[in-house]
């Protein structure tokens, strides 16, 4: 069986290529994905933690609620994306910078 | 019976929600809609006040709990969050018919929105606090984006939809590391099992860190503040009014809940090896660093974004101080935050009234020789901003004098001068305004503004100048509220 760390660490370093995508791409799309890789490292530490846990499925739960949830917030995401698409004809981040100090 | 009783406020607004939106769908008017929102609201306010003087001892808490905690501090932050909403569902049933983009979701988006931050007021449990939090986002994030055609409006609410999200993931990547150390999501069962865990391991150190920055970017504390102005500025003003006064007190709701009841023993809260030394910086520079900017705005409306910023230091510093003054500073912030709140709706709704249609007044000149034009729109406006400042006898004076008397008390003497210096560099962009109202003249052909007439307007702006006064003449009583509220945290 592979042990619980071997999922832990695996989802640490999701969670930081996620992370790291997310500062350094300027593709807005891309950026939405690397928040999904960061939210998906998450789940999988609930779901790795949970074996080690036994007593209760509350790590699988939680992971079950944070993909309802998450779907709900890609979903206005994306619709601010296209609105932002169809106004300005872009969708990379450092082109939408007409506020400014 | 009493456990119905005690989720009551919760409940009508869930319930107002949903009516409301049903009510959206099959009626062609939109003009009671506002009307519609704000009774709800109303009722919010007067459920929280009935459940808070009915006490709650004969709430059986183990029903609900760990998921959902009813307590005094949980009621106080649902009273205090419903009337945000009722100011800000006022002021947008003027702004979005004078402006041309009166739809009815609006309204609804701000019910639900709402209800999220009261689930995270009452949160109890991890999993509770991040539904509570995202049902308050999504909310926030359309209610940005809420004028599609106009581009500021879209890039506002892309940076706050990227940085909220990323915020929210870092939040959620320490609930899962202390559900790893701790086998516990609930926050009690978290603070328990950190209490006695003996040496810390690195997981809930790297947890701590983790958590304090999603609640850093959700205060919006410099240095994580990015999206703040944008997003305030971009945003439709009655939206704004909600990120600044509703979303903000949900935030340090979460903040005071997770640090006090999460990181509450004697570790966490020493300076050596806990989470105060890393707020008190938080604090100094949010204050320092968004005072500094706020001072060379060109648009009002973007001053305000930063100067809401400014005032999330002066929280911050309360924060810090339940360190030493435990319950006395937690009740500092609670007060606090109900003095901002009304002052902040107030200012912003002064600022939407001094706007028409096609003539938003933005800038500093836009307001110039309103004090003389229209001397009904200029002395709310002067009333707020004074009570911005923390002049007496308004109730920004108080808000601040028992921020500060809690930091002296607790022997903070650096961070009270800082905080204290900070208050008089952000006078002078207060002030600034008055001087344009009532001392310049707009130059020959500019454009300038001509206040809208909306009885919903003038109503949220009496609303909040008569609680801007009352609380700056009598603070005894809602601070004597408060402290109740913020003692069920044990000692500091």
């Amino acid at each position: 069986m592979i042990p619980v760390e071997y999922y832990v660490a695996l989802s640490a370093i999701l969670f930081t290529v996620g992370g790291v995508g997310f500062l350094v791409r300027r593709n807005v799309l891309v950026a939405l994905m690397s928040i999904e890789v960061m939210l998906n490292a998450v789940n999988l530490a609930l779901v790795a933690f949970n074996r080690s846990h036994t007593d209760a499925h509350t790590g699988q739960v939680f992971a079950f609620f944070l993909i309802a949830a998450e779907a709900a917030e890609v979903a206005v995401g994306l619709a601010i994306v296209l609105s932002l698409f169809r106004v300005r004809r872009t969708v990379r981040s450092d082109e939408a910078d007409l506020l400014k100090n | 019976m009493a456990l119905a009783f005690a989720l009551s406020p919760l409940a009508v607004i869930a319930f107002g929600a949903m009516l409301l939106m049903l009510a959206e769908a099959f009626s062609r008017k939109r003009a009671g809609l506002a009307l519609g929102a704000t009774m709800i609201f109303a009722a919010g306010c007067a459920f929280s006040a009935g459940v808070w003087m009915n006490g709650l001892d004969d709430v059986d808490g183990s029903v609900v709990a760990p998921w959902l905690v009813i307590d005094r501090f949980t009621i106080f932050f649902q009273g205090l969050l419903c009337l945000g909403g009722a100011l800000a569902s006022l002021l947008a049933g003027g702004y979005l018919r004078e402006h041309g983009i009166d739809r009815g979701e609006f309204y609804s988006l701000l019910l639900f929105a709402t209800f999220g931050a009261m689930m995270v007021a009452a949160s109890g449990d991890a999993l509770v606090l991040f539904l509570g939090l995202e049902t308050m986002s999504i909310g926030a994030y359309a209610m940005t984006a809420f004028r599609r055609t106009s581009p500021r409006a879209t890039e506002g609410a892309l940076k706050y939809f990227l940085l909220g999200s990323f915020a929210a993931a870092l939040m959620l990547y320490g609930f899962a590391l202390l559900y790893g150390a701790t086998s516990h999501t609930d926050l009690a069962g978290i603070g328990a099992a950190v209490a006695k865990g003996g040496p810390r391991t690195p997981m809930v150190v790297i947890a701590l860190v983790l958590i304090l920055c999603g609640l850093a970017f959700k205060v919006s504390a410099v240095p994580f503040h990015m999206w703040t102005p944008d997003a305030y500025e971009g945003a439709p003003t009655p939206a704004t009014t909600y990120m600044a006064v509703v979303v903000k007190t949900g935030a340090f709701a979460m903040l005071l809940r997770v640090l006090l009841t999460c990181f509450a023993d004697k570790a966490s809260m020493s300076w050596s090896s806990g989470w105060p030394p890393a707020i008190a910086w938080l604090a100094v520079i949010t204050m320092t660093v968004a005072n500094l900017i706020a001072g060379q705005q060109e648009s009002v409306k973007r001053m305000l974004a930063y100067s809401s910023i400014a005032h999330a230091g002066y929280l911050l510093v309360g924060v810090v101080a339940t360190m030493r003054s435990g319950p006395q500073a937690s009740a500092s912030v609670l007060f606090y935050l109900l003095t901002y709140g009304v002052s902040t709706a107030g200012v912003f709704g002064s600022l939407i009234l001094c706007g028409r249609r096609g003539a938003e007044a933005v800038s500093y000149e836009d307001l110039a020789g309103l004090g003389r034009r229209h001397p009904a729109a200029a002395l709310p406006f002067a009333l707020f901003l004074v009570s911005l400042a923390g002049i007496p006898p308004t109730a920004g004076f108080f808000g601040k004098w028992f921020i500060f008397r809690a930091a002296v008390d607790g022997g903070f003497y650096a961070l009270t001068v800082i905080a204290f210096v900070n208050s008089v560099i952000a006078a002078y962009y207060y002030l600034r305004v008055l001087v344009y109202m009532y001392m310049r003249e707009p130059a020959a052909g500019a454009p300038f503004a001509t206040p809208m007439r909306s009885g919903y307007v003038t109503a949220a702006l009496i609303v909040s100048a008569v609680l801007v006064l009352v609380l700056g003449i009598t603070p005894g009583t809602s601070l004597d509220v408060a402290v109740q509220a913020a003692s069920i945290f044990g000692g500091g």
